[in-house]
């Protein structure tokens, strides 16, 4: 498998290297990547397993810490001591 | 009964903002406090983003209200105020961290990813070739100072260097875009962009490291 593929991304036109595609990795998960350029990153997933699990783990990562600081954000009630001593820190400055 | 427009609400919405604004720069009590309670909660969830603690977050939305009332006769009145407001307490937060992290912040900066000489991925590795996987676990106990405690998400968010801490911040957690990150850290577009990348390779390779389960679960829910 590893002989095809690299056989693919050094003969065949276009195919994208690991490297290239790591190069292409932040504009593709912005949405960013033209319909050609998203054809050859899927293109290269398809027959790269490491660059799948790469990929897979980069956006996993972006979405689990995404959503441990979204967990943490439900309490939004200011004390009513906290406005006084805000209101107050205007007056004593 | 016939619904305003949009945007009649928007020019009612923004008459408002410039009353409050001039009373304020008259030096209104009652204005000082309409600001504080109409606009705390919004800032207030700005800062939380940045920070773990309630203590922390009410500490950086008592900071950046003190520049909001030091600041407030330079608004310019054609700005939107809730912008104006949003910038300091990003402002603050980041000044915050920035006093909070110590100096000796990892030294993962070094990694990156490797290739062979087909441009095949090889390992995550520094400068000397040594792979990170052989590494990272002992360098994140050494790091962070945590011999026994699994880290938090947000611990090792914030452990990060400072600039890749500030641009997962604002990038990802507050979700601003290129331009307003690069802005508020003073850097070109093309950095945040170049830095965003290292960082969450950075913090992939980390998680992958650490149970993710574990860190998950230690997550801290105030």
């Amino acid at each position: 498998m590893l002989m095809i593929k690299r056989l693919m991304t050094q003969h065949m036109p276009g195919m994208l290297t690991c490297e290239e595609v790591d190069g292409f990795l932040y504009d593709f998960h912005e949405g960013n990547l033209s319909y050609l350029e998203k054809f050859t990153f899927k293109l290269h997933l398809s027959m790269c397993r490491e660059c799948r699990d790469y990929v897979e783990g980069y956006v996993n990562a972006i979405r689990i810490y995404q959503a441990g600081f979204i967990k943490t954000n439900q309490s939004t009630k200011i004390p009513e001591d906290l406005m006084q001593a805000i209101l107050k820190s205007r007056t004593s400055k | 009964m016939l619904k305003k427009k949009p945007s009649a609400i928007l020019n009612q919405d923004k008459n408002k903002e410039n009353e409050l604004i001039e009373r304020l720069i008259e030096n209104k009590d009652l204005a000082y406090e309409t600001l504080v309670r109409q606009y705390s909660v919004r800032m207030y969830t700005t800062a939380r983003r940045f920070f773990y603690t309630d203590d922390d977050a009410q500490e950086c939305l008592q900071k950046a209200f003190i520049q909001v009332f030091k600041n407030i006769s330079s608004f310019k009145k054609n700005s939107q105020l809730s912008t104006w407001l949003h910038r300091i307490t990003v402002n603050e937060a980041l000044m915050m961290l920035r006093q909070k992290k110590r100096q000796n912040t990892t030294s993962l900066e070094v990694f990156s990813q490797r290739y062979n000489e087909y441009g095949e991925r090889t390992v995550f590795a520094d400068e000397l070739g040594n792979n990170l996987e052989d590494t990272l676990s002992n360098n994140i106990e050494v790091l962070f100072e945590k011999s026994e405690a699994k880290l938090s998400l947000s611990e090792i968010i914030y452990q990060l260097p400072e600039k890749y801490c500030n641009v997962i911040l604002l990038r990802d957690i507050q979700e601003m875009n290129t331009k307003e990150t690069a802005e508020i850290l003073a850097v070109s577009e093309a950095s945040v962009k170049t830095q965003l990348h290292r960082a969450r390779l950075l913090l992939r390779a980390i998680l992958e490291q650490e149970d993710r389960a574990s860190i998950e679960s230690n997550w801290k829910v105030n």
